[in-house]
């Protein structure tokens, strides 16, 4: 019998072992509360129960299910990417891994806790403060994230999803690039980039040589979301706010008419004097159906940047051509970060305390086996408060992912304004880069 | 971090000594009459990952992966406690996803059932994909995430690497992509190399791949077992040995002038003057200075290179 199991089995005494050993994740941390969820799982914040009391982050990657039971099906590849890049990096603008736990066929990721985010910024100064983000914090922001940028690439890591919500801050205004799910090393692939994934970055922060079917592509698009990212915390919108257009049913990557249409709106139509080799991109044809537009950053910048060498800087980062967009390194040097105001340490050093966005908000959560026993209440209670908590995660979710739109209609359009660029029609929401 | 070898886990977590590994294999020491045969295990299990490696058409830096995930679980776990046969399977299959270019699972298994039962009468390898990606989830454990592994073949290719280098797969010596290229650097420019004849760096990279028969990988930063594995190259190849020799001499009876030439091939060669063959000439002299110029300790490198000696006598 017992020879039996062994033969079956014969891994069973070291796995109970294991399982001995291994500290609980809330054996070492208190959840105080859910943050927010996504494809890859959720994110609870959650107190140490060290002597420190540290605020850490968690995620928690979605266990896999086969029906209703939990099943091992294999890590995902984003997440092996995540937890391999992060365990080799450190840098004070990049968010810090600090443990992972491996729990019950569930991956616990602890992060050091960031209160903000960009997008929460952005939100804050066109929802309550309805005023600009002030040039001190735009600039000390964009230096900080191009700094980790530069530690990122140095690293030869590609981010390839930096946007907004991606980017953190903590409370004492320091930049911290978060979500490395997509990220990957470049130093001597195995594999061409396309290989593996073959759509990265949100449709609003894709470089162009992307959104004409580029095969090999580099560290230059990350330098593109970033002159996105700059240009949103500036006008707080999305500077290019296209649609994205679906795979088809043999998942084939359609050409994205719409964002480049908006990209062009506002850069113009790229010549092959600016990017040479834009002649080689495989929707280069479908390109030049589009109707032809003139660059107008200059005037875009004026209200919005707010500086000439800011403007500046945001034409260098938005250059066509991948070879002469502006390294991290190049954008660091920039003029723009030597004159007054100058970036700080301290996003937030130069604002009053009500200018400073609100904490993070935290729910109750849904998922009961985060959360302590107490607060899930009996079976049926249960089963209420988690529909309401759901909902009320729901809804602080959709209030972040959410922008204001002025309902102009301004879609696939051939003349539109810059009102209408950057107010887009209907809005699409902010999507993930990821496929399923 | 991944220029950077000595701020990565590699190098800070997973360097280890002797006593260590005689620690990890104590339980095991138990069950055999001699403790040369855990040695033979370690070859014959580098032996089955490389198969199973090939089966699944990973490449060299794969299995190279593969091997050090499972060299690293047996330094906290036994083999009389474990079952190897998973734990290569899983040593796989991570290593496939952590060197981006993943493998199904259920090819894993599959594979893994085939090779094992087959091959070796293991039937207890379960057809079950779950337990496969269970084993892979207390392997990313034991690893403690530790998924990045360095290895030599990029040192010999950063110190020998040819553009497009003929004698070894072309992939395989790495598509580091030209705009890699950051401030002040000579390598990957091609100066400094040292130019190792056809054949010879092939040699090398062989050499270095039987290194992961052994526990080498544990005990030494990558880049001294590749400089002994070029230096293994430098003795062992034979055109390599017997051109530095060549050149040794020639540059003898240049400075000794009454010498008579030995042979006639030596001053045959010298006396075809070709600026080619000058160059050449000079470069294989050359061959000593650049180990010199390495500035790493060479008494650890002769070390390292009488490991590999034992490991392939």
């Amino acid at each position: 019998m017992d020879n039996n199991l062994l033969v079956s089995d014969p891994m069973r005494v070291y796995r109970a072992k294991r399982d001995a050993a291994r500290k609980r994740v809330t054996d070492k941390y208190a959840i105080l509360g859910f943050i927010s969820s996504g494809t890859y799982g959720r994110v609870y914040k959650a107190q140490s129960k060290d002597v420190d009391g540290r605020i850490h982050a968690i995620k928690k990657f979605k266990p896999d299910k086969e029906g209703d039971v939990i099943t091992y099906t294999g890590i995902s590849q984003s997440a092996i990417r995540e937890i391999a890049l992060n365990r080799e990096i450190t840098h004070e603008n990049i968010v810090a891994l600090k443990e992972v736990i491996l729990e019950d066929k569930s991956i616990y990721m602890v992060f050091e806790y960031a209160e903000h985010d960009f997008l929460q910024v952005i939100h804050h100064h066109s929802q309550t403060l309805r005023s600009q983000i002030s040039l001190a914090v735009l600039k000390s922001l964009t230096y900080q994230l191009l700094n980790g940028l530069l530690y990122l690439h140095d690293a030869h890591i590609i981010h390839r999803d930096l946007k907004p919500a991606n980017i953190l801050i903590t409370s004492s205004g320091v930049v911290k690039i978060g979500d490395l799910g997509l990220a990957r090393l470049t130093h001597q692939p195995l594999q061409p980039l396309f290989a593996g994934d073959k759509v990265v970055v949100t449709i609003w922060y894709r470089a162009p040589e992307l959104l004409l079917g580029a095969k090999h592509y580099n560290k230059s698009i990350d330098i593109w979301a970033v002159g996105c990212v700059m240009a949103e915390l500036a006008s707080l919108r999305p500077i290019f706010k296209g649609e994205e257009a679906k795979l088809d049913s043999k998942k084939n990557v359609p050409f994205q008419k719409d964002q480049l249409l908006k990209i062009f709106e506002v850069l113009g139509t790229p010549s092959e004097r600016e990017w040479p080799k834009i002649k080689d991109l495989p929707e280069y044809q479908c390109m030049r159906r589009l109707d032809h537009y003139s660059n107008r950053l200059q005037e875009w910048s004026q209200s919005r940047v707010r500086s000439h060498e800011g403007a500046n800087l945001l034409k260098e980062l938005f250059a066509y051509d991948p070879d002469r967009r502006l390294t991290a390194g190049e954008a660091l040097q920039h003029k723009w970060f030597q004159e007054d105001p100058l970036p700080s340490r301290n996003a937030f050093e130069s604002l009053s305390t009500q200018q400073v966005p609100p904490h993070r908000r935290i729910t109750q959560d849904d998922a009961p086996s985060m959360m302590p026993v107490a607060a899930v209440g009996s079976q049926v209670q249960g089963q209420g408060q988690v529909s309401h908590m759901q909902a009320t995660g729901q809804a602080h979710l959709s209030q972040q992912l959410s922008h204001s739109h002025s309902n102009h209609s301004g879609k696939a359009g051939s003349a539109a304004s810059f009102a209408s660029v950057s107010g887009g029609g209907g809005g699409p929401s902010r999507k993930k880069a990821r496929l399923g | 971090m991944a220029t950077n070898f000595w701020s990565s886990s590699h190098y800070k977590r997973w360097i280890v000594d002797r006593s260590t590994l005689h620690q990890a294999r104590s339980d095991d020491l138990q069950y055999v009459d001699n403790p040369e045969y855990l040695g033979f295990l370690n070859i014959f299990f580098a032996n089955l990952i490389s198969k199973l490696g090939k089966k699944l058409q990973l490449r060299q830096r794969v299995i190279a992966t593969a091997t050090v995930f499972f060299r690293r679980f047996y330094v906290k776990n036994s083999y009389c406690e474990t079952d190897p046969f998973i734990v290569i399977a899983a040593c796989c299959y991570v290593a496939a996803k952590a060197e981006e270019s993943p493998v199904h699972i259920k090819n894993v298994v599959s594979e893994a059932r085939m090779l094992f039962g087959e091959e070796y009468g293991i039937k207890s390898f379960p057809s079950d994909n779950s337990k496969l990606a269970e084993m892979e989830f207390y392997l990313v454990d034991e690893l403690e995430c530790d998924l990045t592994i360095f290895h030599p073949y990029r040192t010999l290719m950063t110190l020998c690497g040819k553009e497009g280098g003929g004698a070894v797969p072309e992939a395989e010596a790495g598509e580091a992509d030209a705009d890699d290229v950051d401030g002040l650097r000579y390598w990957g420019t091609g100066e400094g190399k040292l130019e190792l004849q056809e054949g010879a760096l092939q040699m090398a990279w062989f050499i270095i791949n039987d290194t992961y028969r052994s526990e080498l990988c544990l005990l030494y930063p990558p880049h001294l077992i590749a400089i002994a594995a070029i230096y293994l190259t430098l003795v062992f190849h034979a055109q390599t040995r017997t051109s530095i020799q060549q050149s040794a001499s020639s540059s003898h009876s240049h400075s000794g002038s009454s010498h008579p030439s030995h042979s006639g091939s030596p001053t045959r060669r010298s006396s075809r003057s070709t600026s080619h063959s000058q160059k050449k000439q000079h470069h294989q002299q050359d061959v000593i200075g650049f180990m010199a110029g390495l500035n790493v300790s060479m008494s650890l490198v002769a070390t390292i290179a009488q490991e590999i000696i034992s490991l392939l006598g």
